[in-house]
């Protein structure tokens, strides 16, 4: 596993892909789908390698107004450092 | 037995023309011949009515699917349908040029099969001159963003420096490993004896692999199962039957799995006749293991049903004779003997390729009949 910077810009890994329908979205990869929903998928839909894990940090902040930000950043932290080491994201 | 909706990932065995002849290949003994394939235009339908099904998954296999000459079309219109594809290949028939077109056309990933680190090795194996191609196809697949696994198929002739081939591997930069055990069905079955691994290199070659698992982890992802002869318990093979797979051959016979026409009065539907949607729910040949109702004991009480589904039909059938049988990998199985047996009389040799040539069944090219 890799720690996350704050200047890093996660993106779906590669030969990963979004798929499923609207209402019911997953990722792609080799080996099978995940479905992803709730924070989850905030949080993936953010990481298109443009934004910065700070942008997105501050963008959950906004989306999940009223929640512990420290929970957030922690929370967020954990889902990519996790989806990294599956080989879901690279950053 | 009520049908599950949609499979989620249909495999095209395309072709069964290869230019290897492996000696452990999972193709049936009875090989289709080029002008029983079906046409562009029936593989094109199949994949529209997959993904308006739900299928997410193509695996395009074979044989080598490279050898079919419209394979850049059939990408094309899979991706267009909307599936992940898949490309299960030796790279045997492909060039840079090629490898470009195909990633244009929308490939997903590709899966490159390795025989050994060992070129002399590797190319006894495969029956052919390959090694060196494959190293070479390695470089054009990284120039692509594209996802690539190396498939390395492990037995008694290469377990015992799996360690140097995983070093091997490492070095051709694959976001995965798929260390697969040999399947003791088709070809490989034929050769059982020279290829079953000894319970002493199994034991290693976890431990190697754990190691491998710990260095790369976060770097290269590796995945590899306890081959089912030495297992507690057996596989969910295909996960279930007619559960969530759905196999075309080259001649367009939907079946289960790879080695379904093994068993004795199996009826394949064709997709040249009848629409997936028709024959996933309908036909006999989906329905004859689907759910439970077929099981014996000790299967049918037992609480791994909904977890393996009693395990290989057709290693039931090849080892037991009878379909419905427990799988005999299984501990509980009352016919597990005949695979204690297959273990405890296998010979334990690892030879120089010049030694055992003689006795290999190499499989053959069907060609263009």
């Amino acid at each position: 596993m890799t720690q996350i910077a704050e200047t890093s810009k996660p993106a779906l890994a590669v030969g990963c892909k979004w798929g499923g329908t609207e209402d019911d979205p997953l990722v792609l990869y080799p080996e099978g789908a995940m479905k992803i929903h709730g924070t989850s998928l905030a949080i993936l839909a953010l990481c298109d390698g443009e934004r910065t894990f700070t942008d997105i940090i501050e963008e959950l902040k906004r989306q999940y107004f009223g929640a512990d930000p420290n929970r957030i950043r922690e929370d967020a932290t954990k889902f990519l450092e996790t989806m990294q080491e599956k080989r879901i994201l690279d950053y | 037995m009520p049908s599950p909706s949609h499979p989620l990932a249909l495999i095209a065995e395309i072709t069964h023309r290869c230019p290897l002849h492996c000696v452990y290949c999972s193709n049936p003994l009875e090989l289709a011949a080029a002008s029983a394939e079906l046409q562009s235009k029936d593989w094109l339908r199949v994949f529209a009515e997959a993904a308006k099904m739900g299928v997410l998954h193509l695996h395009l296999t074979g044989g080598e699917p490279l050898a079919r000459t419209d394979l850049e079309e059939l990408i094309t219109a899979a991706h267009g349908a909307g599936l992940y594809i898949n490309l299960i290949t030796s790279g045997l028939g492909l060039s840079r040029d090629r490898l470009r077109r195909l990633v244009d056309a929308g490939l997903d990933h590709i899966q490159l099969s390795f025989q050994d680190s060992q070129p002399e090795r590797a190319d006894w194996i495969a029956g052919t001159k390959s090694h060196a191609h494959k190293i070479e196809v390695t470089g054009w697949i990284r120039e692509h963003r594209i996802a690539f696994t190396a498939n390395l198929v492990v037995h008694r002739q290469n377990l015992d420096h799996l360690e140097e081939t995983i070093a091997f591997i490492e070095t051709l930069r694959p976001g995965r490993i798929e260390i697969a055990h040999t399947q003791y069905y088709g070809w490989a079955l034929e050769n059982r004896a020279s290829l079953l691994p000894t319970a002493a290199q199994l034991e290693n070659a976890l431990r190697v692999v754990e190691r491998a698992e710990a260095r790369l982890k976060g770097i290269i992802r590796i995945d590899s199962v306890i081959p089912d002869y030495y297992a507690q318990y057996p596989k969910a093979c295909m996960g279930g039957w007619g559960r969530r797979l759905v196999l075309i051959d080259p001649t367009g016979k939907a079946m289960p799995c790879h080695a379904a026409g093994v068993i004795p009065g199996m009826v394949f539907d064709n997709v040249r006749e009848h629409s997936l949607q028709a024959i996933w729910n309908d036909s006999a040949a989906f329905q004859r293991f689907r759910g439970e109702s077929w099981m014996q004991e000790p299967c049918r009480s037992c609480d791994r049903r909904t977890e393996d589904f009693g395990g290989c039909r057709c290693q039931a059938f090849l080892l037991t004779g009878d379909a419905a049988a427990t799988d005999p990998v299984c501990t509980l199985a009352p016919t597990h003997q005949v695979v204690l047996q297959a273990v405890s009389t296998s010979p334990a040799n690892v030879v120089a390729p010049s030694t055992l040539t003689e006795n290999w069944k190499y499989r053959p090219n069907p060609g263009r009949v």
